[in-house]
């Protein structure tokens, strides 16, 4: 076998949860796709700080650079790797090196070939010091052979689902070496008008309004795109999207683009759908992190009170109208390689959470409190404050005082990944499904990373988990691996360092016309080759 | 030309000598008191921009630091920021990797655009609305103008944005929902021709009314009780003794004195109408210095946030510079010190 590592079905149990009606299922291709046509989209949140940002930069720009740039694989919805620029990747007998085959007769925008010297650029300039950096700690090299094949070298063995996640990152993108040799990537001027693979050539960006793109005529795809035009629009206002779709300005919105009413409303007209499909392989969480420098925390008895204080139904329902479950543990649930819900389960319970304090040692005083924690909501989403006003109500009715602050994103990321100025943080944490390192780092001693943000900010770590974490990294048997993670499952969620409260469930809304939608399981940085618009 | 005339270009002169001077110590304080304020907020643009870029690497860090300047005390920085501005250099915008002043002027078009249209806007309502009521005062017009200018003022204007764009744009389908220009389209330039300069209105229209009825809420209100004041002037009793009819009385002795107070309002709002860009730029978005301004803000863009508040500041100082010149061609009696 190459590259079919797994199959699994994604989406089944977001769509079970029964959130969205049926009238809200996506609606997928049907009969012969109509060619031409220009399609708008956006997605809920702010224009980029750059086209492409090489160290991935968030969201915004891995939405707008992914129509351009192509990576070495993909994942499919059904779980299973596929080449994209690469035909296929194969193991050496001790998995310490991989061969990848490279897809022959693929060119950039600007009619270069793609070689295997890209590739080898692309991972040790951007990927090694940038994109994948925290994944590729024991990356030794990369060689090629042949203008076709690239062999990657490692010091230890490397699972097969690692390797194949890895070339299918979603900012993991093979660049034009003769574009970025020499230059500094963060600065390079490409990046704000980028050559690559893609099946959309950039066009313009004009500032404060949209990225215009266009079929690329050469794609290595024959017949792709179908359409002629793609248009990446940003509206800031939830409200504004929310007109500009009903007004058919805009076909598609990704990543929550209205607010939940609205997403209600538009399905109730019959135009439009939506579906929390093409999330899979990038959930996020609403996560609640302790401070472990705190002395209070030292005992896990407190840590798991201030769960069972919350609760966190009341937060899906209240906060994201149901667009969201309470989570369980560091993995999450759509995960099904991994995921178990056999953990700690830290339900809603004050009881409990009053008697794991006193337990504890810290008893109700005179005036109520047991102690003073101070609670930082990250504000760069406006549900986050929302919830810290319901955490500190539930924390503070068994007997936590709370001083609950909402700063700004600048200033939230400073105080929590810098200065570490907090005692309990709601934060945001989106997590793939290989737990390497994106899951593993925020509890591993490694993941400390002072001024490095969504990393190890509580401080939790000790040598079990890091020596388990290691074992993770280089067990190439899937079933002991998934053990392992299990394992792992089990021992942080116990301990209650940085748990997710809640697993959001992301929605696409998008005209009925518009074909072939959240067919991926990372929509957002998908390339959307195969998008059309029905008449 | 007359003597009198030589003389009054002569003050005129004179106080545009003496308001620009005035101007240097003033520009000054805006830059000293918005730089400190800045860097008293928490959080850096280069946290934020290390954090988007996950580089952790001290020795890059450092690098960072010296690149932009941020390892001198911040005394020394500002000192550093005042120099290279008497050199009309604004820094540099490491989010849009290009030069403050090119970032800026970028979005300045669109904005000043907005800013005229919506002045223009409230000051042709404000004027005729207020001249209607006052001429008609106590009357069902006098009402439904303070009934419409009173719904105007305490309307916030984000709000009649959006109520604006679900009627027009969505319901009626009439206008755009938002954009300076449709996307895609020929159009949507001054280099597009016509049709380009039509797209551009087409889009200008819910905008403008938006920012612009707020203030010529303010205008007529300010209007209509100005023209009554004047209207008992001995002048105007004079003028209407003289035999001259109500309409040339209106026009040519009460219009004129009346407007002193809008022009005073107008040279004072400038920076309010710029500040109320932002807001409208966002629900529209409107591609101007307001959505830059928003941006910035949010990224701790320091360098662009300082340019386009030292602009800003220049441009108020500017009208109000403006007024004053204005007053005197208004009302020669007035002499401005």
């Amino acid at each position: 076998m190459t590259n079919k590592v797994s199959r699994r079905v994604f989406g089944a149990g977001a769509l079970a949860t029964g959130l969205i009606g049926t009238s809200s299922l996506p609606s997928f291709a049907q009969g012969d796709p109509k060619r031409g046509g220009t399609l708008v989209a956006t997605w809920g949140g702010g224009e980029p700080q750059a086209c492409y940002v090489p160290a991935g930069g968030g969201s915004s720009p891995t939405f707008s650079s992914s129509k351009l740039f192509e990576r070495l694989g993909n994942r499919r919805m059904d779980g299973v790797f596929e080449g994209e620029l690469a035909e296929s990747w194969k193991p050496a007998a001790d998995f310490q090196s991989y061969t990848v085959k490279l897809r022959k007769g693929v060119k950039f925008h600007d009619g270069k070939d793609m070689t295997s010297a890209d590739v080898v650029f692309s991972i040790d300039e951007i990927w090694k010091k940038y994109a994948a950096a925290s994944a590729l700690t024991d990356y030794v090299g990369v060689e090629a052979p042949d203008a076709e094949t690239v062999v990657v070298k490692f010091s230890k063995p490397v699972p097969e689902f690692f390797f194949s996640s890895l070339l299918c990152g979603s900012v993991n993108y093979i660049v034009p070496k003769h574009v970025y040799a020499g230059s500094d990537p963060i600065t390079n001027p490409a990046n704000n008008a980028p050559i690559a693979t893609g099946p959309w050539k950039f066009k313009e960006w004009v500032r404060g309004s949209h990225f215009e793109y266009v079929k690329n005529e050469a794609y290595w795809r024959p017949g792709f795109p179908y359409m002629d035009r793609l248009i990446i629009r940003y509206v800031r206002d939830p409200a504004g999207r929310a007109a500009a779709m009903e007004a058919g300005e805009i076909q598609i919105g990704v990543f929550n683009p209205v607010a939940p009413p609205d997403i209600k409303r538009l399905v109730a007209t019959g135009k439009f759908v939506a579906t929390p499909k093409g999330y899979e392989e990038g959930v996020w969480s609403t996560s609640f992190e302790v401070n472990m420098r705190n002395p209070i925390f030292a005992k896990r008895e407190v840590r798991q009170a201030m769960f069972h204080a919350i609760d966190r139904s009341m937060i899906a329902k209240t906060v994201y109208y149901g667009y969201a479950r309470p989570g369980t543990g560091p993995v999450f649930s759509p995960n099904k390689e991994f995921f178990t819900p056999d953990t700690y389960k830290t339900v809603y319970d004050p009881k409990k959470a009053a008697a794991l304090l006193d337990a504890a040692g810290y008893p109700k005083k005179g005036d109520g409190k047991r102690f003073t924690l101070n609670l930082l909501a990250a504000g760069w989403f406006t549900e986050n404050g929302k919830i810290g006003a319901i955490v500190k109500q539930g924390l503070e009715d068994v007997g936590v005082g709370i001083n609950l602050t909402v700063p700004d994103r600048p200033t939230s990321i400073k105080r929590i990944y810098s200065d570490y100025d907090f005692d309990v943080a709601i934060s945001n944490q989106a997590n793939p499904s290989e737990p390497v390192p994106s899951t593993t780092q925020y509890y591993t001693s490694d993941g400390i990373k002072k001024g490095v943000p969504f990393r190890n900010a509580s401080g939790f770590h000790t040598p079990e988990v890091d020596a388990l974490v290691e074992k993770i990294k280089v067990e190439t048997d899937p079933a002991k691996r998934k053990a392992m993670v299990v394992e792992f499952q089990k021992i942080t969620t116990l301990e209650a360092s940085n748990l997710p409260l809640l697993e959001l469930e992301s929605i696409t809304v998008a005209s009925v016309k518009v074909q072939n939608h959240s067919n991926d399981p990372n929509y957002l940085a998908a390339s959307w080759y195969d998008i059309w618009l029905a008449s | 030309m007359t003597g009198a005339g030589s003389s009054r270009r002569m003050a005129a002169l004179k106080l545009l000598r003496r308001r620009l001077i005035q101007a240097v110590p003033l520009m000054l304080g805006v830059v000293v008191i918005n730089f400190v304020l800045i860097h008293l907020a928490p959080g850096s643009f280069l946290e934020l921009m290390t954090a988007e870029n996950q580089v952790s690497d001290p020795a890059t860090i450092a690098l960072l630091r010296k690149t932009y300047g941020l390892e001198d005390p911040t005394w020394l920085q500002l000192l550093k920021y005042i120099w290279a501005l008497l050199h009309f250099d604004f820094g540099f915008s490491y989010r849009q990797n290009m030069p403050v002043i090119d970032a800026i002027l970028l979005n300045l078009p669109a904005t000043i655009l907005l800013m005229v249209s919506s002045i223009a806007l409230a000051l042709a309502v404000g004027v005729a609305a207020g001249v209607v009521a006052s001429m008609k005062v106590r009357t069902f017009w006098d009402t439904i103008v303070s009934v419409a200018a009173m719904f105007f003022f305490a309307a916030p204007s984000f709000w009649l944005g959006i109520m604006m764009i679900v009627l027009f744009a969505v319901k009626l389908g009439w206008l755009p929902v938002g954009g300076m220009a449709t996307i895609g389209g020929t159009g949507g330039s001054i280099a597009g021709g016509a049709g380009g300069i039509l797209d551009i209105l087409h889009h200008l229209i819910l905008p403008t009314l938006a920012l612009g009825l707020f203030y010529a809420a303010i205008y007529t209100r300010v209007m209509r009780s100005s023209m009554l004041e004047v209207a008992q002037l001995d002048f105007v009793r004079t003028a209407r003794a003289k035999g001259l009819s109500r309409n040339q009385v209106t026009v040519h002795h009460v219009l004129r004195n009346a407007l002193l107070p809008v022009v005073t309002i107008l040279g004072v709002q400038m920076g309010t109408v710029l500040a109320g860009s932002v807001v409208i730029e966002s629900v529209f978005s409107w591609p101007g210095v307001g959505s830059l301004l928003f941006d910035s803000v949010s990224s701790r863009n320091y360098p662009v946030v300082l340019g386009i508040m030292v602009l800003g500041s220049l441009v108020v100082i500017t009208a109000n510079i403006a007024v004053d010149l204005v007053y005197m061609w208004l009302d020669p009696r007035i002499e401005i010190r």
